[in-house]
């Protein structure tokens, strides 16, 4: 008897929860940020009206690096984001009626943006920064609608995913969204200058800064608690952006803005995928927003008129043998561009004396800059820099442990606790 | 002011030399140039970029790597075994030429360079790929690019980049063993 209480019991709860399981996969649970009013579609004139200023908020989202391929047709989609549970491609958003975009309505593309629900009301996955946007206020969601149908439509097919089962079941996002897309639209603080709000609005919202810089949970939504303070993407560092983070790297609030408007400084250039964010985004931010994203970050209410340079760090000593064979390993690979003595060459190699990779506590974006190279990269206006060959087959896991533990304690102030394992793991 | 110098041997066109008091930081090219008065490794941009300055390290296995010597320590070529320029050509024991190497005698049969500033980087690419191609050969379809894959990095400023395809393209297909099918 008290066997079949339990059984029944056991049998109810299960029930209920494939119930409740079952409301979450069909949508019940799911949110929506997306006003009611966007069921009226726009007029001919407020679209015209909103397209330049959706040119402009496009490229603050940077829209446009992620949903065209390398050598692609523009807003067709086809770009690979690698994840841990498969290949995404990013769709086409040109206004193609077959392909991409061209028979949404209003109301659809405002729940594609914020609430992550495509136009056949199928999920999104996450990769398209859906959790960020959510806070893009209505009538930026309508300006970069109304830009986005004024580009040319490509009839581009879209590329299948190749996710592993069960991410495969768009229908599984309904269980991810419940637990990583939260909040409603963006909430000024009024206690705060206008100038830090605009701020947090760009980094929160359109510019989505969180999606690569805030670490991820085993479910790869972001956490919250480590809002901004770095994560691994694709095999590099996102590094630490709050105040500490960018303090301990060796920026200020105006070298910072300069830096996303250039790409490069004394600190290091752009890589990886920041190098493109800048060739796409931030070297056309309005001076204005790039320095109000600035003091956000820095959590300032206004911009300082000048401000010194953190001081450089202290250098560890290292022994005496690892600086021996990093010396001759630096001065025989690395100096030729890099300066005897760390300084670089301008417009050349940028150097490494001042260099962020130095000071961050992780070492990846270093050694992986020493193992596979950095391709030559122009900035805005006339400034480049050189290819840097990768010096993979070239040094092995120790001459490049003692090489990065001796630059890093002489530059970066870091303890030399490299070991050749740490680099084969990262090879 | 004092320069810090540290000694170290190497072979150099089949023959050792050495030990050599070298400052820690001197480049290859002005070893090359200044110690051995071996000057045909041209100083171009001096960034890595052009590869005029090139030479071969010929590897214990028998293959070869090219290095550019403008951005690369000389004390990294410590104990190795170098090949430059002047190396490719064959002497009698009176130092009197014999034979220019078929790499070198294909570019003047094609006129393949023009004021000759870049041909240094091009005889030492061209050289490494034929010997990669006596390793791994391609296909006659394959051919052109794989050359234009491995000799792409250098720049000829009197742009004879077609010229230098087809007296190495003519190479590989003379001779045997270097090109299937
Ligand atoms: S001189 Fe060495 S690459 Fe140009
Ligand atoms: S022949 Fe003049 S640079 Fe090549």
């Amino acid at each position: 008897m008290r066997k079949r209480t339990i059984l029944l019991g056991i049998a109810a709860v299960a029930i209920a929860g494939f119930a409740v399981a079952a409301g979450v996969f069909f949508g019940l649970f799911q949110s929506s940020v997306v006003a009611k009013d966007v069921a009226t579609p726009l007029t001919a004139d407020e679209m015209k009206r909103l397209a330049p200023r959706g040119a402009y908020i496009a490229t603050v989202a940077d829209c446009y690096a992620c949903h065209t391929a390398k050598g692609g047709a523009p807003w067709a989609g086809g770009m690979p984001f690698q994840t841990p549970f498969g290949t995404l491609y990013a769709t086409n958003i040109s206004p193609d009626k077959e392909f991409g975009i061209g028979n949404w309505t209003r109301a659809d593309f405002h729940r594609a943006m914020q609430d992550g629900i495509g136009k056949t009301g199928a999920n999104l996955y996450p990769a398209m920064p859906y959790t960020s946007y959510r806070q893009m206020s209505s009538e930026d969601v309508d300006a970069i609608f109304a830009y986005l149908m004024t580009r040319e439509p490509m009839r581009v097919e879209n590329r299948k995913n190749e996710l592993a089962f069960p991410f495969s079941i768009r229908r599984s996002l309904a269980f991810w969204n419940l637990i990583n897309l939260h909040g409603g639209g963006f909430v000024p603080d009024d206690k705060r200058s206008a100038v830090w709000n605009r701020g947090r609005y760009i980094v929160d919202a359109l510019a989505h800064c969180g999606e690569c810089h805030t670490p991820r949970n085993l479910m790869q939504g972001m956490k919250a608690a480590d809002y901004l303070k770095g994560a691994v993407i694709e095999g590099v560092e996102a590094p630490d952006i709050t105040k500490e983070g960018l303090t301990r790297m060796g920026f200020q609030p105006l070298t910072l803005a300069q830096f996303m408007k250039s790409g490069v400084s004394a600190l290091g250039s752009m890589t990886n995928q920041m190098f493109e964010v800048v060739h796409f985004s931030t070297q056309y931010m309005r001076d204005e927003d790039l320095t109000a994203m600035s003091a956000y970050l820095f959590d300032l209410d206004s911009m300082p008129a000048t401000s010194p340079a953190p001081p450089a760090p202290a250098p560890v000593d290292v022994p005496a043998q690892v600086a021996t064979a990093a010396r001759a390993t630096y001065d025989n690979l690395c100096a030729g561009c890099h300066g005897a003595n760390g300084q670089g060459i301008p417009h050349v190699a940028v150097p490494l004396l001042t260099n962020v990779s130095l000071r961050i506590a992780s070492a990846r974006n270093l050694v992986h800059a020493v193992l596979h190279g950095i391709p030559a990269q122009r900035f805005p206006g006339l400034e480049r820099m050189e290819p840097m060959p990768g010096f993979a087959d070239l040094l092995d896991d120790h001459a490049i442990a003692d090489l990065a533990n001796w630059m890093r304690a002489r530059w970066g102030g870091q303890q030399p606790n490299l070991t050749a394992q740490d680099i084969a793991k990262l090879r | 002011m004092t320069i810090e110098t540290k000694p170290f041997s190497l072979s150099i066109n089949g023959q050792k030399a050495g030990p050599f008091e070298v400052p820690q930081g001197m480049m290859m090219l002005d070893f090359l140039h200044e110690y051995l008065n071996l000057t045909g490794a041209r100083m171009g941009c001096g960034q890595g970029i052009c590869h005029a300055c090139t030479v071969i390290v010929e590897n214990k296995d028998g293959s070869l790597r090219e290095m550019r010597t403008c951005i690369t320590g000389a004390h990294w070529f410590a104990d190795k075994q170098v090949r430059t320029i002047e190396g490719h050509a064959k002497h009698d024991a009176n130092g009197k030429l014999v034979a220019l190497s078929p790499v070198q005698q294909a570019f003047i049969e094609h006129f393949a360079f023009q004021c000759g500033y870049c041909t240094p980087g091009f005889v030492t690419g061209a050289t490494v790929f034929l010997e990669q191609l006596r390793r791994e050969p391609v296909s006659r379809a394959k051919l052109d690019e794989a050359i234009i894959a491995a000799l792409d990095k250098h720049i000829c400023r009197c742009t004879g980049y077609v010229r230098y395809l087809e007296a190495v393209r003519d190479v590989a297909l003379k001779t045997p063993g270097l090109v299937v099918g």
